[in-house]
């Protein structure tokens, strides 16, 4: 039927209120974070939402803290606010990295960490960073909460493993990572997504790889990453870890490269991601 | 002093408002290529006007050079996004709803997408082709009836046989250039009322005259009885020509006794107008001595479903691919062709960029065969004052040579050719063309001048009131310009082919000239002769010629193909200069356009959809993809004549990317350069090196994947995963979103 | 729904839905045409606004995020702020279009980095298209901008 079908705004004060509305609702009310992801898909005609459950109200989801050695980054910090608080920048600079080089200043004062992880956009930046450093997601629901590690919370394109019921709350990241890089490769213009992005961490002694925009999800293989435990040396270990992700990577098609340029594109960008990482 | 553009108080054709107005949607084709079997809007609530094809099949074709436009497509779909039907309402968003209760049924036909094969032996798009008798059909035109060739362009000079015969060295090689979208910031917006008889449109274009005469025969009234008013443009670069959307905006008026507007969405844009793509193959022969003996060229331009001024830009991408060369015997063969892609028309350049483009890396690759310096060989043969076109027509005013030695100079070719590539153009100008002006005195010294120059940031307001300012012997200031209004200035060509400044600028003088004579007007008009035989090419293609060069230096990542332009110069041929920060603009801005073309610009398609129709996944240059060194210069004339600049410097820089690539052993023969395409002739080189005994000169590049060969169209294969991951994550994200027809890209519903 | 907002300074209730984005809101109900939708993705920055004195794509704001924050657009900068007067200055335009979301950019930019390097200026700009390709001379008037001594840390909306 044509007409003005009323939209109904929901923006609850607190997280218990959220929290009866998302499962009270479910998928019929349209979450709300930063809005920038959400905007997109209205002004092309993806989406019409019925209800929207703006999480701007709730208190305390945008906060940023450290909590025995780890970073606390609160769902609804915006990705400005990550890339320049100085707690971000002097224990994870990668990370603040990982969140300086999204998009444009506008979107990065919009977008947030939660909105990034929930909404699973493949040439998403931050993502593939916070799985290589084992983040974790939290998430609150009915039946209360649980921590999610971001390799498995981005299960494909735009799906996660989020309940109906459940609303991201913050993400937590262990212990500063002694060493981390991340790489953006763009195949065409400057202000373009990534057509290959490399994440690269040392975290708790063991070396973590992650590939992103080649897939549905980011990509990580433990066990070439465990090469780096084997003894082998540089630079024969970058090579041979760059060339197991290569093989490893079904990589995607799109505007901005084909599968088999993606692939051989990840067997350099991993390499480099790798001797950036041990240069540090 | 402000100005309205930094204080946000300009006004442009999508800002109009009239009392009453309606806002107009567009229903458009999902298929490429389909007979219509049923439309049915009943469901469609009384209170939105709509607009089906029975409603409009009494009117008139129009087409600014075929006469093959129909207001909404009649009988068959075209291209995916033929317009099919539209609507009005008080609201955008009310119109936008409406069209979802469209019902269209279509039966599929077989579609074709490639020029030269639609020309060989395709479906037919057109079962007829008529020609127009609108003024921008201003030249010979040659359809191929039974055919999809709806021009061909032919130049015979000399003995092409026997020129090859001649030749001690010929080569031969297939260029193809993408589509491209013009992408002005505003997108296209058009205004209509009709007062009684009488049509009013409002539309941010750069054509009021050949508008004025297509909607004058669409609806069978005199031209008199239409007005266009043309407020300036956000930006148009040939998008906004000839009729667009103000056929049906005038409908839909028409049927709502309403003024009704139309602002197209971002996506429309790719289904409106793009850059031709072309496929161009360039046969080259040489004596030794690097002396040019024969040229063959054929092209073949895509113009999509309907004609638009497709055949002009294969008659110019023809004229001009011979080159600012003297070269004895030249054959070249021109097709406008349809398809079943939307419609491709003007482009900064009009077909200029695709024929240089070939021309320019041919002599690299001749150069290279011959063992010659590209400079030493451009120069050998480059066109002096005297020398005679391969059109019959003898040069004069040129300044090649120059141009090309200072573009030389700027990367110190002297010093080494490593990474560095050259490119020198000759262009035409809009011939036969006519401009008039008036300018008017008041009472209290300030004078107005009336004129058809469309405004689209190309600062050509700027320019005219400065030259009138300076006949007049009045501050600029005192000088005014309304918009264009067909009621109220002179006829004038159309504001293309950086024509205005020079055409206007000599009316101009008549125009003051008479009003020192009259006291209250003046009127001036100049008209340029000349032309084409479209069957020998034989003639004045251009009554001066727009002439630009330029260097370019690249660095390349040899392992995964991206490189950057370290350094870009142009200079061009600019006679007399008007409005210096004016032409800078102008130059700066074609060579980053340039720029985007060379690098990454491409409309891509899937089975003839278009998969890119958004500023994401087509990338425009961005301030961080300019060349690290971006310079150019203005070549003056004592006592020249103005030349036009709005093009001049974006030819000539794809080749010189082109050819920098080319100093590296990379050979590439499509655009846009891609970083695929780059490692794929990286590999190519190396397997070259790797078997021939000649030692490599370089390190392998990488280690890997092995490579391929005949990569030559890999840009063209079209994807767009991100649309289509979109959908498909939607899906699994949400069963609840609605049907899967809102998940297909809007108004292709159906 | 109604929802309070503080445009250029002004406290006003305006009626919207709440699916509607801002863009069209400052549009419709407030006549600022300077904010331009152009790409409709946030990609492009035509609809640069400041909020809180940062800047943000109105295409993607929806109205109610908006409530109670302070909204900046061209209009209520005069013509005569330094950034303005750099931009008429080094002639940073052809069709104008995006010129006003450059200038809300550039003007936070130096508020950020009052000294700002050439890689910094097309970093913060990039986001920011100009299809008639006016780079360079934008860049030239952010320069200009900042060596006009740009106040520090300057209030948003001045």
């Amino acid at each position: 039927m044509i007409g003005m079908s009323a939209v109904e705004w929901l923006e609850p004060r607190s997280l218990e209120e959220a929290l009866d509305l998302r499962a009270r609702y479910g998928e019929d009310a349209t979450v709300v974070a930063g809005g920038t992801f959400l905007g997109i898909l209205m002004n092309q005609g993806f989406l019409r939402p019925v209800r929207l459950l703006a999480l701007r109200g709730v208190l305390d989801l945008d906060s940023i803290n450290q909590e025995n050695e780890g970073l606390v980054l609160g769902a609804m910090a915006t990705h400005r606010v990550v890339e320049r608080s100085g707690m971000v920048r002097e224990g994870w600079p990668a990370l603040a990295h990982a969140f300086s080089v999204v998009a444009s200043p506008r979107v990065r004062n919009q977008a947030t960490v939660g909105g990034v992880l929930a909404d699973a956009d493949y040439a998403s930046d931050p993502p593939a960073m916070l799985a290589a450093l084992d983040a974790r997601v939290v998430v609150a629901g009915s039946g209360g909460r649980r921590e999610i590690p971001v390799a498995d919370f981005i299960l494909d394109h735009y799906t996660t493993s989020l309940e109906e019921d459940e609303l991201v709350v913050e993400v937590r990241v262990p212990g500063r990572a002694r060493r981390a890089v991340y790489r953006k490769f763009r195949s065409r213009s400057s202000e373009d997504r990534p057509c290959v992005s490399v994440a690269a961490a040392e975290v708790g002694g063991g070396l973590r790889v992650v590939v992103g925009a080649v897939a549905g999800r980011p990509q990580y293989f433990p066990e070439a990453c465990a090469l780096a435990e084997s003894g082998r040396t540089e630079p024969d270990l970058a090579d041979e870890i760059a060339r197991r992700y290569a093989e490893a990577i079904e990589p995607i098609s799109d505007a901005r490269g084909s599968a088999r340029y993606r692939r051989r594109v990840v067997a350099v960008e991993v390499r480099r991601a790798l001797e950036d990482l041990y240069r540090e | 002093m402000s100005d309205p553009r930094v204080t946000g108080e300009l006004r442009y054709s999508q800002d109009i408002e009239l009392e009453g107005m309606l806002h107009a949607r567009i229903l458009r084709s999902p298929h490429p290529h389909a007979r219509i079997s049923r439309v049915d809007a009943s469901a469609v609530p009384e209170d939105v006007v709509v607009l089906v094809p029975h409603d409009v099949r009494d009117l008139g074709y129009y087409g600014c050079q075929i006469k093959d436009q129909t207001v909404l497509a009649q009988e068959k779909v075209r291209y995916a996004g033929d317009p099919v039907a539209a609507v009005a309402a008080t609201t955008p968003e009310r119109a936008e709803e409406a069209l979802d209760l469209i019902e269209v049924d279509y039966e599929e036909l077989p579609a074709v997408f490639d020029a030269a094969e639609a020309a060989a032996d395709g479906p037919l798009v057109h079962e007829e082709i008529k020609l127009s008798e609108n003024d921008a059909a201003y030249f010979g035109l040659r359809p191929q009836q039974g055919t999809n060739v709806c021009h061909r362009f032919r130049i015979r000079h000399g003995d092409i046989e026997s020129g090859f015969g001649e030749a001690d060295v010929v080569v031969e090689e297939t260029y193809f250039t993408a589509g491209a979208q013009h992408a002005p910031m505003e997108p296209h917006a058009a205004l209509a009322r009709w007062e009684g008889d009488g049509l009013e449109v409002w539309t941010g274009s750069q054509t009021p005259f050949n508008t004025r005469m297509d909607l004058a025969g669409i609806f069978g009234i005199p031209e008199e009885k239409v007005r266009i008013v043309c407020p300036p443009m956000g930006g148009s670069f040939g998008a906004k020509t000839f009729v667009r959307l103000e056929a049906i905006a005038a409908c839909l008026a028409r049927k709502a006794e309403r003024p009704t507007k139309i602002v197209l969405d971002r996506d429309e844009e790719w289904l409106t107008l793009n850059r031709h793509p072309a496929t161009l193959k360039v046969k080259l022969g040489a004596k030794r001595d690097g002396t040019l003996v024969a040229k063959r060229v054929e092209c073949w331009a895509n113009t999509g479903a309907y004609a638009d001024c497709g055949p002009g830009v294969a008659q110019k991408m023809g004229f001009a691919s011979p080159g600012p060369y003297r070269i004895p015997n030249v054959w070249v063969d021109s097709h406008a062709v349809y398809t079943n892609l939307p419609p491709n028309g003007a482009y900064r350049g009009y077909g200029q960029m695709q024929c240089t483009w070939a021309s320019e890396r041919t002599i690299d690759l001749l150069a290279e065969k011959l063992e010659m310096d590209p400079l030493e060989l451009r120069l050998k043969n480059i066109l002096k004052d005297g020398d005679r076109y391969c059109t019959g027509e003898i040069m004069h005013d040129v300044h090649f040579a120059e141009l090309l030695q200072r573009a030389a100079d700027a990367v110190r070719w002297n010093e080494n050719r490593h990474g560095k590539g050259l490119c020198v153009m000759l262009k035409g100008m809009q011939t036969p063309s006519r401009a008039s002006i008036a300018v008017e005195a008041s009472d209290n010294g300030n004078y107005t001048v009336l004129c058809a120059t469309a405004e689209m940031g190309q600062g050509a307001r700027k320019a005219i009131r400065l030259m009138a300012a300076e006949l007049l012997g009045v501050e600029v200031e005192k000088v005014g310009f309304p918009d264009p209004d067909t009621d109220a200035v002179p006829y004038d060509t159309r504001t293309t082919s950086s024509r205005s400044t020079h055409m206007m600028g000599r009316a101009l003088e008549k125009a003051v000239e008479d009003l020192r004579k009259n006291g209250r007007r003046g009127y001036g008009e100049v008209v340029d002769e000349g032309g084409l035989d479209p069957d020998t090419g034989q003639g004045v293609a251009s009554s001066h010629w727009h002439q630009g060069a330029a260097a370019a230096e690249v660095e390349v990542d040899k392992e995964t193909g991206r490189f950057s332009v370290k350094r870009l110069h142009a200079p061009v041929y600019a006679g007399r200069v008007i409005n210096r920060p004016g032409a800078e603009l102008q130059n700066e801005g074609s060579m980053i356009m340039g720029v985007g073309t060379a690098l990454f610009e491409s409309v891509n398609f899937s089975e003839g959809q278009v998969s890119n129709a958004n500023l994401s996944d087509y990338c425009v240059p961005a301030a961080g993809d300019m060349p690290e060194v971006l310079t150019h210069e203005l070549v003056e004339g004592e006592r020249a004549e103005v030349h036009g600049l709005g093009e001049t410097a974006l030819p000539p820089v794809p080749p010189a990317i082109g050819n920098a690539l080319h100093s590296l052993g990379i050979n590439i023969t499509g655009l846009p350069i891609t970083a695929e395409s780059v490692l794929d002739a990286i590999d190519r080189r190396d397997e070259e090196r790797t078997r021939s005994t000649l030692p490599s000169q370089e390190e392998p590049a990488t280690e890997g994947v092995a490579g391929k060969n005949g990569a030559r169209r890999t840009y063209a294969v079209a994807f767009g995963i991100s649309l289509g991951a979109l959908v498909v994550g939607l899906l699994l994200r949400s069963r609840r979103i609605a049907a899967a027809k809102r998940l297909v890209p809007r108004r292709l519903a159906r | 729904m109604k929802v309070p907002l503080v445009v250029n300074g002004e406290r006003v209730a305006v009626e919207a839905r709440p699916d509607e984005m801002l863009l069209g809101v400052l549009r419709r109900e407030f006549g600022l045409l300077s904010v331009r939708e152009t790409c409709g993705i946030g990609v492009c920055g035509a609809c640069t606004v400041l909020v809180d004195g940062e800047p943000v794509s109105a295409c993607l704001l929806l109205t109610p995020l908006a409530a109670g924050r302070d909204i900046t657009t061209v209009e209520s900068l005069g013509g005569d702020h330094p950034v303005q007067r750099a931009f008429v200055e080094a002639e940073a335009f052809q069709c104008g279009y995006c010129t006003p979301g450059m200038i809300l950019t550039a003007k936070r930019l130096l508020e950020e980095m009052p000294e700002p390097s050439e890689e910094e200026i097309k970093t913060y700009l990039g986001g920011n298209l100009c299809r008639c390709g006016c780079y360079v001379k934008i860049i030239e008037a952010v320069k200009l901008a900042a060596a006009e001594s740009y106040p520090l840390r300057e209030v948003s909306g001045t």
